[in-house]
């Protein structure tokens, strides 16, 4: 036995990576699969591998470099959130073809729910279409497990393998054995040969069938080798009921039923939903009446399975098509296929009812007090009220707060969207001002070719760039544009954001102080009327790190004078900070002391000059 | 035994959850739990789930919970269906007068949910500078002074010792003892 510890399920799988011998770490970040990397770094320093752990400026370059790693003879992996793996997507589909060398781990976070994410979909899913081998863990324990039998695959077939931990599995907090580093000494080798390295049609041709058979062997695995994943917890005596689970569902599955008292109910557990081993799941079937399948969040256990004339699942309406697998959601479902009434205690009626009446309501996320974005969208806001606002991903799409916020659709998406609406209004002869916001990770990640786009086809938009030298949402990585690195004594450099605007073509750029709300109105105002007159995006760079980096400033403690607020809310409405607040008896805001970080700069927001600061700064 | 604590966004709810884990480990029991991470995180509703004990799912089922642990009393009130019948909550109270309402009484009183209030905000902003960051152990020590969650204050004190960074142990410490002593009163 190994040292126990009590890990998130995050790093349980970075200590697997590490363990396993990986000698070559990318990601970019994104909810819930940022702490893997990070993790990656923290076991290498501390087990002395010489493993290279790097952040790539998005997710297709993190899984180019980890694939060519793998070429040149590596154990390598890529890890990323589930939309990640969108703009993975076609390097994922084509290295699937490929006979690969060193063991090549995908990592791939996906959010049911969701929680932290634009879409809730299913990961396995992508692993189909791309005819690739599937973990799915429900436990942290498993998911560090279930690496090592990842890499073991992978290079046994030569074939990237995807580890699907879902939310709930990423950041659980359970207790994990630690092991020893996997003694693995090889050298960097890439062979050169045209036929497995290049894809060209022709070698398609050959590779395809390959891939075909690759799964017909992996199948066999899963169905006899893999025990440890796939195995039945049987009912005692005959079940009234067989249920198939994968991933989380099943750990769900399995405490719900402790709870709830039923030994007539059989559990088949799936731990490698594709290729789903079909032969297992049939048997199971023909041992029951009918059979539940649980999984999250796409049918995808419930599409492979052959005949489906026993099963109820998502494509007949018994298992919610949307949203996570709560163990509420589960017991219901469960109680509804058993036949057995729902009952409901009256109790719950007297809670819901004290909520109504208290006006509690979930609580929205919000910028943190002091953030800098705060102070930008007011700005922007204040400068051209009638603009459009195209948005980017990442902890500034909570602009929607102070509606500056209009359309968001995925990372780098505002820029392109500003060309897509001034084109829109082009056509007709009009013009409308439109002002994008994109973070600086997200601007690295995909807004240089929507940029390097805008300036060529001349296009008129506003383009703020909210530089707080952090990918912040996901909890504070950094990235190009920062170049600090993950290891120990591992040298960067920092990219300079304002060069790569300028290298794009553009013409009109400067960089402000992103607190400075009142020169920075003028200033939008200034930008818009450039790119009007040129015909072409003119660049303002909003800088002021990440309250998060907790970098020293300032501290202006402020005052509302409650006899200049007259209850407009202009404050609440457009400022939208957790420190000011509005007293709906008293009609007046006030500054909540527990939240108000002193950064000063709501003095600058009040029309009426009712927010003051209490050395007597006045706006 | 089956925990859920609650809070915005921003308040350090994680570190409580950490706590109980490192008490568990080092009695040699099995834990598991659940956290929020990411956009959440930023001002909005957060929860963890935690259980120590023979578990295979992270998440605590609505009506099992036996302690709930709030930073906000909105949050509180929006999670007591998570307590099972009999069970107990620490609730960090800014607004007494919403415990008065008839329904949230008859609720409470129909499932036996025994709530224990603690004016964190002020004896923060008495003692600590109004540093609020120390709600997280002000609350696991007013947990120990009620007798709830089945951990003791020296316990607590130990693992606080083994994960706060070292320039920040003392003054950890004084606060558990805070929430103790609130408690005990």
């Amino acid at each position: 036995m190994g040292k126990k510890m009590i890990l998130l399920g995050n790093e349980a799988i970075a200590r697997g990576i590490v363990e396993a011998g990986c000698e070559v770490a990318c990601a970019y970040p994104g909810t819930p699969s940022s702490e893997i990397l990070p993790a990656v770094a923290k076991w290498a320093d501390e087990l002395e591998t010489k493993t290279v752990v790097e952040w790539g400026a998005n997710e297709k370059v993190a899984f180019e470099m980890a694939a060519a790693a793998s070429f040149a003879g590596k154990r390598t992996c890529a890890v990323m959130k589930q939309v990640g793996l969108n703009v993975a997507a076609d390097p994922f589909m084509s290295v699937a073809h490929f006979q690969l060398k060193g063991g090549f781990l995908l990592v791939v976070a996906d959010d049911p729910g969701p929680h932290s994410s634009q879409t809730e979909q299913d990961s396995r899913f992508f692993a189909m279409f791309a005819k690739v081998p599937c973990f799915d863990p429900s436990t942290a324990a498993e998911a560090k497990e279930m690496v090592f039998d990842a890499y073991d695959l992978s290079e046994r077939h030569g074939i990237v393998t995807m580890l699907r931990p879902s939310v709930r599995v990423d950041h659980c907090r359970q207790d994990v054995e630690l092991l020893d580093v996997l003694p693995i000494e090889r050298p960097a080798s890439f062979e050169k040969d045209v036929k497995r390295w290049v894809c060209l049609p022709a070698h398609v041709k050959i590779n395809h069938p390959l891939l075909n058979k690759k799964n017909d062997a992996i199948r066999e695995e899963f169905e006899k080798d893999f025990s440890k994943y796939n195995y039945e917890v049987p009912a005692e005596g005959k079940a009234s009921l067989g249920i198939i689970a994968g991933g989380i569902s099943f750990a769900v599955v399995m405490d719900l039923l402790t709870s709830m008292g039923r030994k007539d109910v059989s559990v088949l557990k799936i731990g490698t939903p594709y290729p789903l081993p079909t032969k297992l799941v049939g048997d199971f079937i023909a041992k029951h009446d009918k059979v539940l399948v649980l999984e999250e969040t796409y049918p995808v256990i419930e599409t492979q399975i052959i005949d489906r004339s026993k099963v109820l699942g998502r494509l007949n309406g018994w298992v919610p098509r949307a949203g996570e697998l709560l163990p509420e959601v589960v017991e219901e479902v469960i109680l509804k296929a058993l036949g057995e009434e729902v009952v409901s205690s009256s109790e719950e009626e007297y809670l819901k009812k004290a909520l109504e009446e208290l006006k509690i309501a979930p609580r929205k996320p919000m910028l943190c007090p002091g953030c800098p974005h705060r102070a930008s969208f007011f700005s922007i806001k204040q400068a051209l009220p009638n603009a459009i606002y195209p948005s980017d991903i990442g902890c500034y799409t909570l602009g929607v707060n102070q509606k500056t916020v209009d359309a968001v659709i995925d990372m780098g998406a505002s820029i392109t969207q500003s060309s897509g609406f001034y084109l829109a209004h082009k056509v007709d002869g009009a013009e409308r001002p439109i002002v994008a916001t994109i973070g600086d990770s997200t601007f690295f990640h995909m807004g240089l070719p929507g940029l390097a786009s805008a300036v060529y086809n001349k296009h008129a938009f506003v383009l703020a760039i909210l530089d707080n030298s952090i990918t912040a949402m996901t909890g504070g990585q950094s990235h190009p544009g920062v170049g600090e690195k993950l290891r120990k004594e591992d040298e960067g450099r920092r990219v300079d954001l304002e060069g790569a605007v300028r290298g794009c073509g553009v013409k009109w750029i400067k960089t402000v102080e992103a607190y400075d709300v009142r020169e920075n109105k003028d200033l939008v105002k200034e930008a818009w009327e450039y790119a009007k007159a040129n015909k072409e995006p003119a660049v303002l760079i909003f800088k002021h790190p990440c309250m998060l980096l907790r970098v020293e400033q300032d501290k202006i403690p402020v005052k509302v004078d409650q006899d200049k607020c007259i209850g407009c809310k202009f404050c609440i409405d457009f400022f939208n900070c957790p420190g000011l607040v509005f007293d709906e008896e008293k009609k007046k805001a006030y500054i909540d002391e527990r939240f108000c970080v002193q950064c000063g700069v709501c003095i600058n927001v009040c029309p009426h000059g009712a927010i003051l600061g209490s050395n007597g700064e006045e706006a | 035994m089956q925990y859920v604590i609650v809070g915005i966004g921003g308040q350090g709810i994680l570190f409580s959850s950490r706590v109980l884990g490192h008490i568990a480990l080092s009695r040699g029991e099995r834990v598991i739990g659940s956290e929020v991470h990411g956009m959440a995180q930023r001002g909005g509703s957060v929860i963890s789930h935690f259980k120590i004990g023979k578990y295979s799912s992270p998440l605590v089922k609505a009506k099992e919970a036996d302690v709930l642990l709030a930073f906000d009393q909105n949050e509180a009130i929006r999670n007591l269906h998570f307590l099972k019948r009999g069970g107990k909550a620490i609730i960090n109270v800014h607004a007494p007068e919403a415990f008065e309402n008839e329904s949230l009484k008859q609720f409470l009183k129909g499932r036996d949910i025994e709530l224990y209030p603690i004016k964190g905000y002020e004896i923060l902003k008495e003692h600590m500078n109004g540093r609020f960051l120390f709600l997280n152990v002000l609350i696991l020590g007013a947990m120990c002074g009620a007798g709830i969650g089945n951990v003791t204050i020296d316990e607590v004190k130990k693992a606080i010792e083994d994960l706060a960074p070292p320039k920040h142990i003392e003054a950890n410490l004084k606060v558990v003892d805070l929430g103790y002593g609130a408690m005990a009163k």
